[in-house]
C-alpha cells in the first residue's frame, strides 16, 4: 500500500482504517499515567463511609460523639446533615440515609487526616438498628403484603414500560409454532480496575471542583447538584485518567456527593476511594431481570410475533438499571422482522444492590432470550438456524415496529460471512448427530446475533457534541471536545480524524476533554455513540478549519481553494499532489498579516435522530447495526466445564476508523460477555453479597480468552463519520446466547439463568442423562469407564 | 486493615532458625512467608496480626528441595514456583508438581510457600492432597530448654479444621518430608473450579499407589474441599487395595467416595456438585492409571 502511494503521489493516503495506537498507551503501559486514584492534593483529607451491612432496617439511634472527638477527625456526617437533599432519576436516593434499604447503604461519613484515623473513627460511631423484614426478589416485592421499601413508592413499584404493535391475538392464531420460556439474567458488576474515587474541593465563593471518573461530565452537574443543594452551574467537573467505567460512571453515586459534603464541611479537599470489597458491594450492577418471552412463527419459519413480560429487580434505589426496557423493547421488536410485538416491563424495589448502566445496557439481557428462542424455533421448524435467521433478517431500508430505520442493514452479510468462515451448518449437523454418542467431551457450535443502536440514542433532549478546534503558529492542533475518554479510545479516533482532514502528523494533535469549564457540552459516553457522534463533530470542525486555511492559502498562492488540499504538513495541489507551501507557514502568515486571523473553529453536531418519546415510537438513533457471533465450544459433560475454542465475529461496523481500537473494543467487549456467559455471578443471599472479591467473583482472564476470527462488515453508514457506525456494545451482547446455543448443539441442554457455570451445566446434563429417580448411577459416567 | 496493623509492635526478619524460634517462644508472632494468604485474610479482618510480625524469608536452610536420599525433604519456605521447576521432584512425585502447575497464578506461585499452604489449613489447599498420598510428615520446630526441638507429625494428623492445625503457637513448620516412593509408584492429581486460571479448588483428588501386575497396593487417595480438612479417603482406598484395576474395581471406588466425602454447600459450589466431581475425578485418575 505504501509502495502504491509512493509511485503515485496524487493518490491521497488515507488514515481511515489504519491501525493507530492510543496516544496514552506508552504512559499507561509503563505506569506513568496518574489515575485519579493516585492523586493527592495539598491539605487533602480522606473520607470514609460507614455502610449499613444489613439489607433493611430502621435506624434507631446514631452516636457520632466519640468519632468526632478523635484527634485528626475533621467532620462526621449522617443522614441528618443531608435531609431532603434527594437525588437520582426519581429522587429516591440521598447521600446519607435515614433508613437502611440495602447492604451498602451509606449511614455516616468521616473526613480525617489519614485513612487510618478515618477507619478508626468509623469504628467509634455507634448505630442502633431495628432490622426489618426484607424483600429479596421482585416477585416477593410485588406481593400485596410485601414490606414497603420507600414510603413514596407504594407496592414497591418503580418504573414501568409498555410497547404494543399489531394484533397479537391474530398473530398467535396464525402461529403454528410457539416457544415460551422464562429467562433470568443475573447480577454482575463492572469490575473496573480503578475503584470508585472522587475528590471534591469548594472555594470560598461556594464553587465546587470535583475530580471524578464520570463518563458524562455535563449532565453529571445537573444530577449532582440536588444531592448538595447547590446550582449545577457552580460545579466544575475534572476527569483525570480512569481505570475503566463501562457504564458504571453514567450516574451520580453517593460517594460523590459524600466527598463534596465533607469538603464543604471541612473547607479542605476530600478524597473518597473505595477498596475492592467496597467496590463490589457499593458500585452499581448490571440489571437483573426475569424475562418471560414468547416467540411464534409459521410452519415454514416466518416469525409472527414476540412478547416479553419483564420483571426487573430494581434494588433499593433507581439508577439507570430499571430504565433498560427502553432498549429491551427495541430488541424485542427489532431483532429480526417481528410483525407483532407486545412488551411490558415493571421494576420492583427490593433490598438488593441496585443496577446502573453497563455496556450492552438491557440488550445483553434481551438478546440472551431472543437469540436462544430463534435457535429453538429453528429446531422446531426443522431447518438450519442460519436459514431461519436469513429468512427473517431485515434488509436495508426496513423499519422496525418502533420506527428504527435500518438505512444500511448488513444483517444478511453478517450472517453469511460468519457462517461461511466457521463452516457453521456442516459442524452444527455433525455435532448434533454425535450428541448422544458415547464420549465425555462434546463439541458444539452456536450462532447468535443482535441489533443495537449504532448512532447514539436520543434519550435526552440532545444527543449532540460540542467541539472547539484551534491551531497554533506551528500547525499543532488542539481539539477541545466534550467527548470523554474512559479507555475506549476516542483519543485515538479524534487524533486520527484530525490528522486525516488537516494532513498533520498524529502526534501534532492534542486533546483537551477533561474539564467541564473548558470543553463544550456532550451527552456522555454511552449507547455506542462516541466514535459516531464525536467523530462527526471532530470531522466537521476540522473541515471548517481546513476551509479557512485553504481560502487563506489560495489567496497567498493565487490559486483556487478547490484545487488545494492539506497533506503531510503542506498545502498541496490536488491535481499532482505537489507541495506548494508548508502548512505552518500559511498559519503564521494568516496570523501576522495586515488583517490577522487565527484558526479557531467551533462546532455543535446534533445527529439526525428523533427523541425517544413516551410512546417509544421514534427513529431514536442515527444508525443501527448488527453483529453475529458463532461460538465453537467443547463441553466436559462430567464436570460441566465449557471451553470456548473459537469465536467468529461478523459485525457491521459501518466503516473501520481505527482498526486497532476496533479490534480492542471487540476483544474487550467479548471478555465482558464471556464472563457474563460463563463465570461472573454476584452471589446475593438475602440482600447480602457473598463474594465481594476476585477470589470468588470470577472474571474471564487471559488464558480463557478464545481465539477470535473477526470480520468487519463495512455498510458505509451515510450519517456516520466516513461511514462508521458505533461498535462497542454488540460484542458484549451477542456472545452469551451464541455459547448457549452451542451448548445445546453439543449436549441437548439449555441454561436459562446465566452464567452457564460448570455446576449448572453438569447438573443439567446429569438430569438429562439420568432418568428421574434412577439413583446415584450416572449413565455417562458408567459409559466412560470402559 | 488499619486497626489491626496498629497492634504490630515489632517486625523481625532473622537469618537463623533459632532466632526465629526464640522470637516465637511467647506465641505472639504472626509468621509471614509469601503472604499470599495472610494479606487477604488480615485485609478482610478474618485474621488479626499479632504483636510480632516474623518474616521467614531470610532464614538460611528453610528453602530448598533435597531429593538426594531415601527421604525427600522440602523446606517450608520453598516457593510453589521452585517446586514446580524442580526436575528431580517431577520424576519422583509427579502429582505434587502437577498440583504446583495448577496452583493459583504465576505471581502467587512465585511468592507462596509450601509450608504456608499447609499451615493455612484450607480444605482447598493445593499442596495437601498430593502430599497426603505421598505419606508426608511435617517437621515442627520450637525453642525449648535453650535448644531447637523438632517433632514430626504425619500430615494426616496435622489438620484439625479449616484454618486450624496441631501446630502450637510457638512452633514453626520447617519442612515437609516423605519417603522416596518405591519402584512402580504412580501418582495423579486432578482439580477443578469454574475457571482454569487463578482457581481455588472446587474439589481436588490425588491418588498414590504402587502398581504391579495390574493390581494396586499401598493405595492412598486424598480429597480436597469435600470436608473441613483435606482428608484421606479410606473407603476408596479399601475398595482399591490389592484388587485388579478393572471396571468393577473402579466402579466400587467411585461408589465408595460417598462414604469419605462430606461436602457442604457454599459460595463456590453445592454439596451435590462437589460429591459429583469427586466421583468424576476418582474415576478419571483411576482410568488414567489403568491406561498407562
Amino acid at each position: 500500500m505504501q509502495e502504491t502511494a509512493t509511485a503515485s503521489p496524487t493518490v491521497k493516503e488515507t488514515l481511515i482504517g489504519q491501525r493507530v495506537r492510543k496516544p496514552d498507551a506508552p504512559d499507561k503501559a509503563t505506569g506513568k499515567t496518574r489515575y485519579i486514584n493516585d492523586m493527592v492534593l495539598p491539605q487533602m483529607l480522606i473520607g470514609k463511609v460507614l455502610f449499613a451491612g444489613r439489607p433493611h432496617a430502621r435506624i434507631v439511634r446514631i452516636d457520632t460523639g466519640a468519632a468526632q472527638k478523635l484527634p485528626g477527625v475533621h467532620a462526621v456526617l449522617t443522614g441528618k446533615d443531608v435531609a431532603e437533599l434527594r437525588f437520582g432519576f426519581v429522587r429516591d436516593n440521598v447521600a446519607l440515609k435515614d433508613k437502611v434499604r440495602c447492604e451498602h447503604d451509606e449511614i455516616a461519613a468521616v473526613a480525617a487526616e489519614t485513612e487510618e484515623i478515618a477507619c478508626r473513627a468509623l469504628e467509634l460511631i455507634e448505630v442502633e438498628y431495628e432490622d426489618l423484614p426484607g424483600v429479596f426478589s421482585p416477585e416477593a416485592g410485588a406481593r400485596e403484603d410485601a414490606p414497603q421499601i420507600h414510603d413514596r413508592f407504594p407496592g414497591n413499584k418503580s418504573l414501568a414500560f409498555e410497547f404494543r404493535h399489531g394484533d397479537l391475538a391474530a398473530a398467535e392464531a396464525a402461529s403454528e409454532l410457539i416457544v415460551d420460556n422464562v429467562f433470568r439474567p443475573h447480577h454482575v458488576t463492572h469490575c473496573c480496575m480503578g475503584t470508585s474515587c472522587a475528590i471534591a474541593d469548594f472555594d470560598h465563593n461556594g464553587k465546587l471542583t470535583i475530580w471524578t471518573q464520570t463518563q458524562y461530565p455535563y449532565n453529571y452537574k445537573m444530577d449532582l447538584a440536588p444531592a448538595l443543594g447547590i446550582h449545577p452551574g457552580d460545579i466544575r467537573v475534572i476527569q483525570p485518567p480512569v481505570g475503566g467505567a463501562f457504564g458504571s460512571k453514567l450516574d451520580v453515586y453517593p460517594y460523590e456527593p459524600i466527598a463534596a459534603l465533607l469538603a464543604r464541611k471541612t473547607g479542605r479537599p476530600v478524597k473518597v476511594m473505595y477498596s475492592r470489597e467496597e467496590e463490589f458491594k457499593a458500585s452499581p450492577t448490571r440489571q437483573a431481570a426475569i424475562i418471560h418471552m414468547r416467540t411464534g412463527c409459521t410452519r415454514d419459519g416466518v416469525l409472527t410475533f414476540r412478547t416479553a413480560d419483564v420483571l426487573l429487580d430494581n434494588g433499593a434505589y433507581t439508577s439507570w438499571g430499571p430504565t433498560i426496557p427502553v432498549i429491551m423493547m427495541r430488541t424485542t421488536s427489532g431483532h429480526y422482522r417481528v410483525p407483532v410485538v407486545d412488551f411490558k416491563a415493571q421494576a420492583i424495589y427490593t433490598n438488593n444492590p441496585y443496577a446502573g448502566s453497563f455496556r450492552g445496557y438491557g440488550n445483553v439481557q434481551t438478546t440472551w432470550a431472543t437469540a436462544q428462542q430463534m435457535d429453538m424455533l429453528a429446531e422446531m421448524v426443522d431447518i438450519d438456524p442460519l436459514e431461519f435467521h436469513l429468512k427473517n433478517a431485515q434488509r436495508s431500508g426496513e423499519v422496525t415496529p418502533q420506527r428504527s430505520f435500518l438505512r444500511e442493514c448488513a444483517l444478511v452479510e453478517c450472517l453469511e460471512t460468519a457462517a461461511t468462515a466457521s463452516d457453521y451448518s456442516r459442524k452444527r449437523k455433525e455435532y448434533a448427530a454425535l450428541r448422544d454418542a458415547p464420549g465425555r467431551y462434546k463439541k458444539g457450535i452456536g450462532l447468535a446475533s443482535s441489533i443495537h443502536n449504532a448512532g447514539g440514542a436520543k434519550i435526552h433532549k440532545s444527543d449532540g457534541i460540542g467541539t472547539i478546534l484551534k491551531m497554533d503558529d506551528y500547525a499543532r492542533v488542539t481539539v477541545i471536545t466534550g467527548a470523554s475518554e474512559i479507555g475506549q479510545g476516542i483519543d485515538a479516533v479524534i487524533t486520527l480524524i484530525v490528522a486525516e482532514e488537516l494532513g498533520v502528523p498524529l502526534e501534532h494533535v492534542t486533546l483537551v476533554n477533561n474539564d467541564s469549564d473548558v470543553a463544550p457540552w456532550d451527552v456522555g459516553v454511552h449507547a455506542s455513540r462516541t466514535t459516531f457522534i464525536a467523530g462527526n463533530g471532530t470531522r466537521r470542525a476540522a473541515r471548517k478549519a481546513k476551509a479557512q486555511i485553504l481560502n487563506a492559502a489560495a489567496k497567498m498562492l493565487e490559486e483556487s481553494p478547490e484545487d488545494l488540499d492539506l497533506r503531510a504538513g503542506s498545502v498541496v495541489r490536488n491535481t499532482d499532489g505537489a507541495a506548494l507551501i508548508k502548512l505552518e507557514r500559511v498559519l503564521r502568515q494568516m496570523h501576522f498579516q495586515a488583517e490577522p486571523e487565527l484558526v479557531m473553529v467551533t462546532d455543535y453536531y446534533e445527529p439526525k435522530s428523533e427523541p425517544e418519546g413516551a410512546a417509544h415510537v421514534s427513529d431514536h438513533s442515527a444508525a443501527y447495526s448488527h453483529a453475529v457471533h458463532i461460538a465453537e465450544i467443547t463441553v466436559d459433560t462430567l464436570t460441566g466445564e465449557i471451553k470456548v475454542d473459537k469465536v467468529t465475529v461478523a459485525q457491521d461496523v459501518g466503516r473501520v476508523i481505527n482498526r486497532m481500537g476496533l479490534e480492542g473494543q471487540i476483544e474487550g467487549g467479548l471478555a465482558i460477555g464471556l464472563g457474563y456467559a460463563l463465570s461472573e455471578d454476584m452471589r446475593i443471599e438475602n440482600g447480602m453479597l457473598k463474594n465481594a472479591c476476585f477470589r470468588d467473583y470470577k472474571l474471564i482472564t487471559a488464558p480463557e480468552m478464545p481465539p477470535l476470527d473477526l470480520h468487519f462488515i463495512e455498510s458505509h453508514c451515510a450519517e456516520g463519520p466516513y461511514g462508521a457506525k458505533g461498535i462497542s456494545e454488540l460484542p458484549t451482547i451477542v456472545i452469551a446466547p451464541a455459547i448457549a446455543n452451542a451448548l445445546y448443539n453439543a449436549t441437548g441442554v439449555r441454561i436459562f439463568d446465566p452464567p452457564m457455570s460448570p455446576e449448572k451445566v453438569a447438573r443439567a446434563i446429569f438430569e438429562r442423562c439420568a432418568p428421574a429417580g434412577s439413583g446415584a448411577v450416572e449413565p455417562r459416567l458408567a459409559g466412560t469407564a470402559a | 486493615m488499619s486497626e489491626t496493623s496498629e497492634k504490630i509492635s515489632a517486625y523481625l526478619a532473622p537469618r537463623r532458625l533459632d532466632e526465629a524460634l526464640q522470637a516465637m517462644a511467647d506465641g505472639d508472632a504472626t509468621v509471614f512467608c509469601g503472604g499470599t494468604d495472610l494479606a487477604p485474610q488480615t485485609e478482610s479482618g478474618a485474621r488479626q496480626y499479632q504483636a510480632k510480625l516474623l518474616n521467614l524469608r531470610r532464614i538460611e536452610g528453610l528453602c530448598g528441595i533435597d531429593t538426594g536420599g531415601g527421604e525427600i525433604r522440602i523446606g517450608a519456605a520453598t516457593t510453589i514456583s521452585d517446586l514446580r521447576r524442580n526436575a528431580p521432584l517431577a520424576a519422583i512425585a509427579p502429582a505434587l508438581v502437577e498440583a504446583a502447575e495448577h496452583f493459583a497464578s504465576e505471581q502467587i506461585r512465585n511468592a507462596a510457600s509450601v509450608g504456608g499452604n499447609l499451615c493455612n489449613a484450607s480444605p482447598a489447599g493445593d499442596m495437601s492432597p498430593p502430599l497426603l498420598v505421598l505419606g508426608a510428615a511435617v517437621e515442627l520446630a520450637c525453642w525449648r530448654d535453650r535448644a531447637v526441638q523438632v517433632r514430626r507429625v504425619p500430615l494426616e494428623a496435622f489438620f484439625v479444621s479449616p484454618g486450624k492445625t496441631v501446630r502450637r503457637p510457638e512452633e514453626l513448620l520447617t519442612a515437609v518430608v516423605f519417603e522416596r516412593p518405591a519402584d512402580g509408584f504412580v501418582s495423579r492429581f486432578r482439580k477443578s473450579g469454574p475457571r482454569p486460571a487463578l482457581e481455588i479448588s472446587t474439589v481436588s483428588v490425588a491418588l498414590g499407589a504402587r502398581i504391579a501386575d495390574g493390581r494396586l497396593s499401598g493405595v492412598r487417595v486424598a480429597l480436597g474441599s469435600v470436608a473441613p480438612t483435606p482428608l484421606r479417603a479410606r473407603h476408596v482406598e479399601a475398595a482399591l487395595e490389592g484388587r485388579p484395576l478393572d471396571a468393577t474395581t473402579i466402579a466400587a471406588a467411585v461408589a465408595a467416595t460417598a462414604d469419605d466425602a462430606r461436602p457442604i454447600d457454599d459460595v463456590r459450589a453445592s454439596a451435590w456438585y462437589r460429591g459429583h466431581l469427586v466421583r468424576v475425578f476418582v474415576e478419571e485418575v483411576l482410568n488414567d492409571v489403568r491406561r498407562d
